[in-house]
């Protein structure tokens, strides 16, 4: 029951920044006309049931996320996110509910919580197309996984990038022995 | 400047966004500095009115000062004005613990500028129509809160002419009928009303406040019909008296208060010090102004209920009887009033945990400063405090009140996942406050485990277990090592088995085992450690393990059915020879089992399994019960050591219409119910009430949709049809459940008696008995919620018969929202089906 303007507090069920502002700059940087430009980059969102789930450990299962997740609302899909090149779990899934306001609710609710000891992300996603659940970065898993510098045991160890390097490098230390 | 003009699309954060060029000369730091940025004055009363009270470093009252100056001294800014109003009556029904200190600043401005309070009184008194005329209760509550507060700058009688007016439309609510909730709603209002005027700086109402009270006594007092249903505990003991609903022990509460002349410590009182001060040093120039009458309210006559079914209210603390009082006794008012702001805290913020956490960590800045012990002194350390000095910690009191509404009955305002998220938000902003409280709390249930309603002890189970995985699953499980030699169907191991597995379902079995002390070890099965349960025809010692292997290879292969056909056969015709009285038992046996191993790997994967040989198994259920009943036993049997992922497939099942909620109620409640042993199974009464829960939900859709507005015939009767039906179906569901469990409830289960030594008198007799007590309590009530629910809808539905007015401007008009309605197509053939389930 609400008859107010804004919130005096701020909401959690929002779409995030990066959602935003990565619908934005794609809008600047295409061709078409001002018209379209002012359109909300959320208005796709408006009635989304679906949730992009991020910073899993690539040990998490589905039945885990299940557990977790249910406790929102019933679950209409689970789609893993998997290493584009060895199809094992590479750190993120999508959730799709029946209702929108179940999704709203795992925002509020859900995100920013632990699942399997981590703090996970959640964020509102226009809904799951084939393809994108494989991971976008050059070794097949999440771009954020290439150039990690901290070591984190449940999503591969080091960045990607950087383990190659170092393999390479106790190479070339093994060969100049 | 252009800060300014950037201002007006970001009330928020306001100014102060400089451009970026001008910052990196700032880098030199020998140069003088640059004048400050001065933030524009609308954005500074925005802030401190923002942030009122929130600080203990602060004094609410030197805030309400500068903002009730500044805001007088610009009356004629009119942007300062309108957010003064609009951000004013917005943080009464958001921040309901703020009202007080909120009225101070009315107070205070109205000895400097009149005007400006009469503005803010008139829009006060337009948003309480609004709320009064959508029966928004909680809202007008607040509302009048505020107005309460300012009871000194009302002529005549003020706001106990509004409480007066409510009373009469209770009054007649309730001689109409004697089950009228709404009624009570408003005297909740009415009640919650009354202290905090007689905290203001008003004097001389009291015989208005007596004779009010008098008046409700007789509403309030009388327990209503449906108060036990709500009754946390199920299981009485004798010495306890009925249960009495919050309404009735606040009509007591303030009886008593009356006659203490009004003492109400709790309430802060803001206004007192604003008084004593300006008084002393500056007097404002029109003293303390003039008075208003009270804004014109038109209460309607019948009021309007909001979306909300109402209930009655029971008071509920975790942290009754402990040796030293950490929060108040229902024999001190204080106990109602900060939970009733609390409770409302909690139920408005659930669109920020955070916001609500900070509030509940915060509780006592907002009430007066002496009732509290310092914050996060440890229980032991209460026992020092010398004399008469309250004793209540701040985070029992903020604590307590998640806990009564986590364990709200019938249903809490927001999903239980909510409350979870505060508890959770709670301990990571004050650790060392907050989990110490809630380990009291937690032994609190823990030893109320026999008593309370079945719902709660397993919403309890569902918290712990969330709650601990977000904290490293750590909790102190030695000091429950005595309760493992209990019986398994003992409530207290029940908890500890279902709570292992609820955590272990979040988790991995090797990681909980590492948290829990030696002599829980043995709870945590070598099958629960194995991913892929072992396939019972692998072995040659199972009947039919040859087509079994077969089936399951078939299957694995993603054969057509026509391949799998002759092997079914051949288990049939083996089982006929063998004298099996339903061969299909076996060859379903065999082909759910070997789906189950196939999808093994994940819930997909099994989802994938079941999708491909959907024909197969949909085709089941109507050739034999028994058979369907079977793919049930076959699914629980394969998943026995992770009864989730068991119960989950099941759910599933339920969607695709392979099994029928009926077939998972009999499989339960008559197949397995083992002497009412099967009652004490936490996953079991997941199951049952997952898939209770599954029909009625369904039928409040098509509630939903036969009360839409604008359905007409035909579509309405075929609806009704639906309805009628559907309703139907799910009364003998619940009468099926309470036909098995009463035999339980009672001790006449032929099962129970033919247990043992047959006396019916075994220790776990009395124990089993009392699971069916809970249960049939808990079905119960589910049962009279929804018939109510229907009730209540369908008594403002359109009546059969309705046609279409004649001649409609655009036809095409009632037709599109009949289609747009997205849960509710009008067609009458609302299809679970759809519900589809795949991955």
């Amino acid at each position: 029951m609400v008859l107010q303007r804004e919130a005096t507090i701020d909401r959690l069920d929002r779409p995030s920044a990066y959602y935003v502002g990565k619908n934005k700059k794609r809008r600047y940087n295409s061709d078409r006309d001002d018209a379209d430009r002012q359109d909300d980059p959320t208005s796709s969102l408006k009635n989304a049931t679906t949730l992009y789930v991020g910073n899993l450990s690539f040990y998490t299962t589905e039945e885990q996320i299940h557990e977790l997740f249910a406790k929102c609302g019933e679950i209409k899909r689970l789609v893993m996110g998997l290493d584009r090149f060895h199809k094992t779990p590479c750190g993120f899934c999508f959730v799709e509910y029946y209702n929108h306001q179940d999704a709203l609710d795992c925002l509020k609710y859900i995100g920013g919580t632990k699942l399997d000891e981590r703090i996970i992300r959640t964020d509102l996603d226009p809904g799951f197309e084939e393809g994108r659940q494989y991971g976008r970065g050059k070794s097949g898993g999440q771009v954020r996984d290439e150039y990690r510098e901290e070591y984190d045991p449940g999503r591969g160890g080091y960045g990607r990038a950087y383990e190659e390097q170092r393999k390479r490098e106790e190479e070339d230390y093994g060969k100049g022995r | 400047m252009a800060d300014f003009e950037r201002r007006s699309n970001g009330p928020r954060g306001g100014g102060g966004v400089r451009k970026k060029r001008y910052r990196d000369d700032d880098d030199f730091d020998r140069r003088p500095q640059r004048r400050r940025y001065e933030e524009p004055l609308v954005v500074k009363v925005r802030r401190q009115l923002l942030t009122i009270a929130e600080s203990a470093a602060r004094r609410p009252e030197d805030d309400a000062k500068s903002i009730a100056k500044t805001v007088a001294e610009h009356y004629d800014d009119e942007e300062i004005k309108k957010t003064f109003i609009d951000l004013t009556l917005d943080l009464i029904v958001e921040q309901p613990l703020k009202i007080p200190f909120l009225a101070t600043i009315a107070l205070v401005a109205n000895g400097y500028k009149p005007e400006l309070v009469a503005e803010l009184l008139k829009e006060t008194g337009e948003n309480l129509q609004r709320y009064i005329d959508l029966g928004g209760w909680r809202e007008v509550k607040l509302l009048l809160r505020f107005l309460g507060c300012l009871q000194s700058i009302f002529e005549g009688e003020g706001v106990f002419a509004i409480l007066e007016e409510l009373f009469a439309r209770a009054v007649d609510l309730q001689t109409t009928s004697s089950e009228d909730l709404l009624g009570l709603e408003l005297v909740k209002v009415i009640l919650f009303t009354i202290p905090y005027i007689m905290a203001s700086s008003v004097t001389g109402f009291e015989p208005q406040a007596s004779a009010l009270l008098e008046k409700t006594d007789i509403i309030a007092s009388t327990p209503h019909t449906l108060v036990d249903l709500v009754n946390p505990f199920a299981i009485k003991n004798s010495s306890e008296q009925t249960v009495e609903s919050v309404i009735g022990l606040l009509q007591r509460q303030l009886q008593d208060e009356s006659t203490r002349g009004w003492e109400l410590t709790c309430i802060p009182r803001p206004w007192k010090v604003m008084q004593e001060e300006t008084a002393a040093d500056e007097p404002a120039p029109a003293g303390p102004g003039p008075k208003y009458s009270f804004p014109d309210i038109k209460v309607p006559s019948p009021v309007p209920n909001g979306p909300r079914a109402l209930f009655p209210e029971v008071y509920l603390s975790v942290y009754a009887n402990q040796e030293m009082e950490t929060v108040p006794p229902t024999s001190d008012i204080s106990s109602s009033l900060l939970r009733d702001a609390l409770v409302d805290t909690i139920n408005i913020l659930d669109y920020n945990r955070i916001a609500a956490a900070k509030f509940l960590i915060d509780v006592d800045c907002y009430f007066s400063h002496n009732i509290f012990v310092k914050r996060a002194t440890p229980f032991d350390k209460l026992r020092d405090i010398a004399g008469d000095r309250s004793t209540w910690k701040p985070e029992d009191v903020a604590v307590d009140a998640v806990f009564s509404q986590l364990f709200q009955l019938p249903t809490p305002h927001h999903k239980l996942v909510y409350h979870h998220s505060v508890l959770t938000e709670c301990c990571k902003i004050a650790p060392a406050a907050i989990a110490p409280s809630l380990g009291r709390a937690i032994r609190f249930l823990y030893g109320s485990l026999e008593t309370i309603d079945l719902d709660l002890g397993h919403r309890f189970l569902d918290w712990f277990a969330h709650h601990l995985s977000n904290f490293g699953f750590t909790w102190k499980w030695s000091e429950w090592i005595g309760d493992l030699d209990l019986p398994e169907v003992h409530p207290k191991m029940a908890f500890i088995i279902g709570a292992l597995d609820k955590e272990i379902r979040l988790s991995f079995a090797q990681r909980i085992r590492g948290t829990l002390p030696d002599p829980y070890h043995h709870l945590i099965t070598e099958g629960k450690e194995k991913d892929t349960p072992d396939f019972k025809y692998a072995s040659d010692a199972t009947p039919y393990s040859k087509e079994g292997k077969e089936i399951m290879q078939l299957i694995r292969k993603k054969a057509i059915d026509e391949e799998i056909q002759p092997l079914i056969d051949a288990i049939e015709e083996q089982a006929k020879s063998l004298g099996v009285e339903d061969p299909m038992l076996p060859s379903t046996d065999a082909f759910v089992t070997s789906i189950c191993f196939v999808g093994s790997k994940s819930l997909s994967h099994v989802l994938s399994c079941i999708e491909r040989n959907k024909e197969r198994l949909l085709a089941i259920g109507p050739k034999s019960a028994s058979a369907r009943r079977q793919i049930i036993t076959s699914t629980m049997e394969y998943w026995a050591d992770q009864p989730g992922i068991a119960i989950n497939i099941i759910d599933k099942l339920l969607n695709y219409t392979i099994l029928t909620p009926l077939s998972v109620i009999e499989w339960a409640l008559i197949d397995n119910l083992a002497a009412g042993t099967i009652l004490a199974k936490t996953h079991i009464y997941e199951m049952v009430s997952a898939t209770v829960g599954k029909v009625t939900n369904r039928l409040r859709q098509i509630v939903a949709a036969r009360t839409q507005p604008g359905l007409y015939e035909p579509q309405l009767s075929v609806l009704n049809e639906t309805l009628t039906r559907e309703q139907a179906d799910m009364r003998s569901l619940f009468k099926l459940i309470e036909d098995t469990i009463i035999s339980v409830a009672s001790g006449s289960n032929d099962g129970m008696m033919e247990r043992g030594d047959s006396s019916g008198t075994l220790p776990e007799d009395e124990v089993i008995r009392q699971w069916g007590q809970r249960w049939l309590r808990t079905f119960r009530r589910k049962a009279a919620v929804e018939e109510s629910f229907i009730a209540e809808a369908m008594a403002t539905a359109a009546p059969i018969g309705t046609m279409a007015p004649a001649v409609s401007e655009d036809p095409s008009a009632s037709t599109t929202t009949m289609t747009d309605a997205p849960d509710a197509p009008a067609d009458g053939d609302l299809d679970v089906a759809d519900v589809d389930g795949t991955l």
